[in-house]
C-alpha cells in the first residue's frame, strides 16, 4: 500500500515537472530576464525531462521490473520498435503511426506503469536503431510515456462496470487512441515552438499573457500540425478498432503465465 | 579514437562551444568539423549519401529561419525593400540585419542536430547501451533484449509476410496484418518466456529492496526539484549566484543518488572497455580545452562569442582561443579508422 502511494506521488511529481518543463513558455511567459529564445532552452528543458524520466525507471526498478517481466517488456518493445522501424523506412499516410497501438494496449491490459515504460523505451530503442539520439528524444519518451501511462487509468473504470469484452471497451481504447493522436503532435510541437516559432502571429512572444500565447500556439498548430495529427488519430481508431481483440486474448493468455511469484522458505 | 568516454567529451565540449556562442564564425567552424568527421567516420559509398542528406538539412534550416525572421522582424538599418505597411503581418522594412540574425539561428539549429548524428555515427549500439549506468541495470538488460530481438523479430516479420501473401492475402486493409501481428507476438512472446525462464535457472533477480531504493529515489527528485527552480529563477532573472547554487546543488544530489544505487547493483562485465592510447590523449586534450573554455568564459576573456547583427550588420569578430577550440571538432579525425 506503501509503495503504490509512493509510487503514485513520483508519478504526479514526474508528471507535473515533465509537462511544467514542456509548458514553461506559457506558464511562466512574463519571465523577462533571460533571452528565452535561446539555443540553450531547448536543451535544458530536455535534460530536465530525461531527469524526471530516471524517476519512473527508478521506482519501476523496486516495484515493477522483476525477471519475468524484463524480458516480456524487452520483446514486445522490440516488437514495436520494428514496427516503428518499418514507419520510418516506409512512410504511411501524414501522421500516420500503428507505434501507438502495443503502447495503448500494454498500458491498458497491464497498468499504467508497464504502459510508460513500453511508449518511453519504445522511443529510446528505435531512435537508437535508426540513430535518432537527440535532444528531442526525452520529450517523445516522457510524452509516450503518458500514452501508456493514461491508456492504464481506462481498466478500472471498465473491469468496475464490467465492459470487458464487450464493444464499448473497445471503442473507449480507440478514443484513447484517437486523442493522444492529436495529443502527441500538439505536445511535441511545444519542445520547439517558443524558440524556432513560425510567423509572427503564430510565434512564441516574450512577455504576452497566457491566452496571447496560447492563442498564438493554436494559430502555428492548426496551420502546420493539424491534418498531420488528424490523419495519425484516425490511424489509431481504425488500428485500434480492428486489432485490439485478438491482440487481447494473447496478452490474457501471456499474463497468466508471465505473472508468478515465489513464496519464500520459511526459516525453521 | 573508439572509446565512448573520449567521444562523449568531444561531444561535451563540441556543445558547450556550440551553446555559449551567436558568433557565425565559430559556428561555421563547428559544422564544418561535424561535416567534415560526420564523411569520414563513414564508408566511402555512404558519405556522399550521408553529406547530401544533411547539406540539404542545413541548407533547408538556414532558408526557414531565414525566411520567417525576414518576413516577419522589421528591424535593423540596412533597408534591402520595403513592403507595403497596410499588408498584414509582413508589412515593413525587410533589413539585411534581420535576414543575417535568422541565417545564425539556422546555423545553430542544424550544428546541434549534425553533433547528435555524428555521435550516433561514432558509437555503436553496445557503447550506447553502455552509457546507461549501472544504477539502471535493469533498464539496460531491457534494453539489451529489445535490441538484440529486433533482428530476429524484423526477420520473421518477414518471413510471416510472404507466407501470408503466397496465400494470398493482399495487405490492404488493417485487418489484413492481423495474421502477421498474431504468430509474430505469440512467437516472440514465447521466446520472451524462454528467455525469462533460464534468466531465472541463472539466478537473475532483480527486485532490489524497496526500503534501500526509497532514499536514493528521494534524493533524485530533490536533485531534479532542484534543478528546475534553478531554471526558474534563470527565467526571472535572479542572481546568478542563486541559480548557479541550485543547478550545482541538484547536480551533486543527483550524481549522489546514482553512485548510492551504484554501489547496491551487483553487475558482472563481461567485456571493459579498453583505454588506447589515442584515447587518453584525445580525452586529456577535450577536458583540457574544457576547463580552458569554461574558465576563460567566466573570467569574461571571450567577448567575441556575443554577437547580433542589430542594429547595423557588422562583420564579427574572432580570438584565436575559441578558434582553436572550435576547430577541436575535427580532433577525432586523426585516429579514425575504418578497420
Amino acid at each position: 500500500m506503501k509503495t503504490k502511494f509512493l509510487s503514485s506521488l513520483l508519478d504526479f511529481f514526474v508528471f507535473s515537472l515533465g509537462f511544467a518543463s514542456l509548458l514553461i513558455s506559457f506558464i511562466f511567459p512574463q519571465a523577462e530576464g533571460t533571452p528565452f529564445t535561446s539555443a540553450n532552452y531547448p536543451i535544458i528543458i530536455s535534460l530536465i525531462i530525461l531527469l524526471t524520466l530516471l524517476i519512473i525507471f527508478l521506482d519501476s526498478q523496486r516495484t515493477t521490473l522483476d525477471t519475468k517481466i524484463i524480458p516480456f517488456l524487452g520483446v514486445l518493445i522490440a516488437i514495436n520498435s520494428g514496427i516503428r522501424f518499418l514507419e520510418n523506412a516506409i512512410p504511411g499516410p501524414a501522421g500516420f503511426s500503428p507505434t501507438f497501438f502495443l503502447i495503448i494496449l500494454t498500458g491498458y491490459f497491464f497498468g499504467s506503469r508497464m504502459g510508460f515504460l513500453m511508449g518511453s523505451m519504445t522511443m529510446l530503442v528505435s531512435a537508437t536503431l535508426t540513430g535518432g539520439v537527440g535532444p528531442w528524444l526525452p520529450g517523445q519518451m516522457i510524452t509516450a510515456g503518458w500514452v501508456g501511462q493514461s491508456s492504464g487509468l481506462l481498466s478500472k473504470p471498465i473491469k468496475r462496470f464490467g465492459l470487458q469484452g464487450n464493444l464499448i471497451e473497445i471503442l473507449l481504447i480507440a478514443f484513447i487512441g484517437g486523442l493522444w493522436g492529436m495529443l502527441y503532435g500538439a505536445i511535441m510541437n511545444l519542445w520547439f515552438w517558443p524558440y524556432l516559432g513560425g510567423p509572427f502571429d503564430q510565434s512564441w512572444l516574450q512577455g504576452a499573457g497566457f491566452s496571447s500565447n496560447l492563442q498564438r500556439y493554436l494559430t502555428y498548430y492548426i496551420s502546420t500540425s493539424l491534418f498531420w495529427d488528424i490523419t495519425r488519430s484516425i490511424g489509431n481508431v481504425l488500428v485500434i478498432i480492428g486489432l485490439t481483440k485478438p491482440v487481447l486474448k494473447i496478452f490474457k493468455r501471456f499474463k497468466e503465465r508471465f505473472s508468478f511469484s515465489y513464496l519464500r522458505e520459511h526459516k525453521g | 579514437m573508439k572509446n565512448t568516454t573520449s567521444w562523449i567529451l568531444w561531444f561535451a565540449v563540441s556543445l558547450i562551444i556550440l551553446l555559449s556562442t551567436r558568433n557565425p564564425i565559430y559556428i561555421i567552424m563547428v559544422l564544418v568539423g561535424c561535416f567534415i568527421l560526420g564523411f569520414n567516420l563513414l564508408q566511402k559509398d555512404e558519405s556522399s549519401f550521408w553529406f547530401k542528406q544533411n547539406f540539404r538539412f542545413l541548407l533547408t534550416m538556414i532558408f526557414i529561419s531565414t525566411f520567417i525572421n525576414g518576413l516577419f522582424t522589421h528591424i535593423g538599418s540596412t533597408r534591402i525593400f520595403t513592403i507595403p505597411a497596410h499588408w498584414p503581418l509582413i508589412g515593413g522594412e525587410i533589413t539585411l540585419e534581420s535576414i543575417a540574425y535568422g541565417a545564425i539561428n539556422g546555423l545553430i539549429i542544424s550544428a546541434i542536430y549534425l553533433l547528435f548524428n555524428v555521435l550516433n555515427l561514432a558509437l555503436s549500439i553496445k557503447q550506447l547501451i553502455n552509457l546507461i549506468p549501472r544504477a539502471f541495470y535493469p533498464i539496460a538488460i531491457m534494453t539489451s533484449i529489445a535490441l538484440t530481438f529486433f533482428p530476429s523479430i524484423q526477420k520473421r516479420a518477414k518471413e510471416i509476410k510472404e507466407a501470408q501473401m503466397i496465400r494470398g492475402n493482399a495487405m490492404k486493409k488493417v485487418t489484413d496484418w492481423l495474421p502477421i501481428l498474431m504468430p509474430l507476438l505469440i512467437t516472440s512472446l514465447e521466446n520472451a518466456f524462454l528467455l525469462s525462464e533460464s534468466m531465472m535457472a541463472r539466478g537473475f533477480h532483480t527486485q532490489t529492496n524497496e526500503k534501500e531504493t526509497r532514499f536514493p529515489l528521494l534524493m533524485l527528485v530533490l536533485g531534479i526539484f532542484s534543478i528546475f527552480s534553478g531554471l526558474l529563477l534563470n527565467l526571472y532573472n535572479y542572481s546568478s549566484a542563486i541559480f548557479i547554487s541550485l543547478y550545482i546543488f541538484g547536480f551533486v544530489i543527483i550524481c549522489a543518488s546514482i553512485w548510492i544505487t551504484n554501489r547496491s547493483a551487483q553487475v558482472t562485465k563481461f567485456y571493459r572497455e579498453t583505454w588506447k592510447r589515442n584515447d587518453i590523449i584525445a580525452s586529456a586534450i577535450f577536458i583540457t580545452a574544457l576547463v580552458i573554455f569554461i574558465t576563460m568564459r567566466i573570467t569574461g576573456n571571450l567577448p567575441t562569442l556575443s554577437y547580433t547583427p542589430y542594429p547595423t550588420l557588422s562583420l564579427p569578430d574572432f580570438q584565436f582561443a575559441p578558434l582553436i577550440l572550435c576547430s577541436l571538432t575535427t580532433l577525432p579525425i586523426a585516429w579514425i579508422s575504418h578497420d
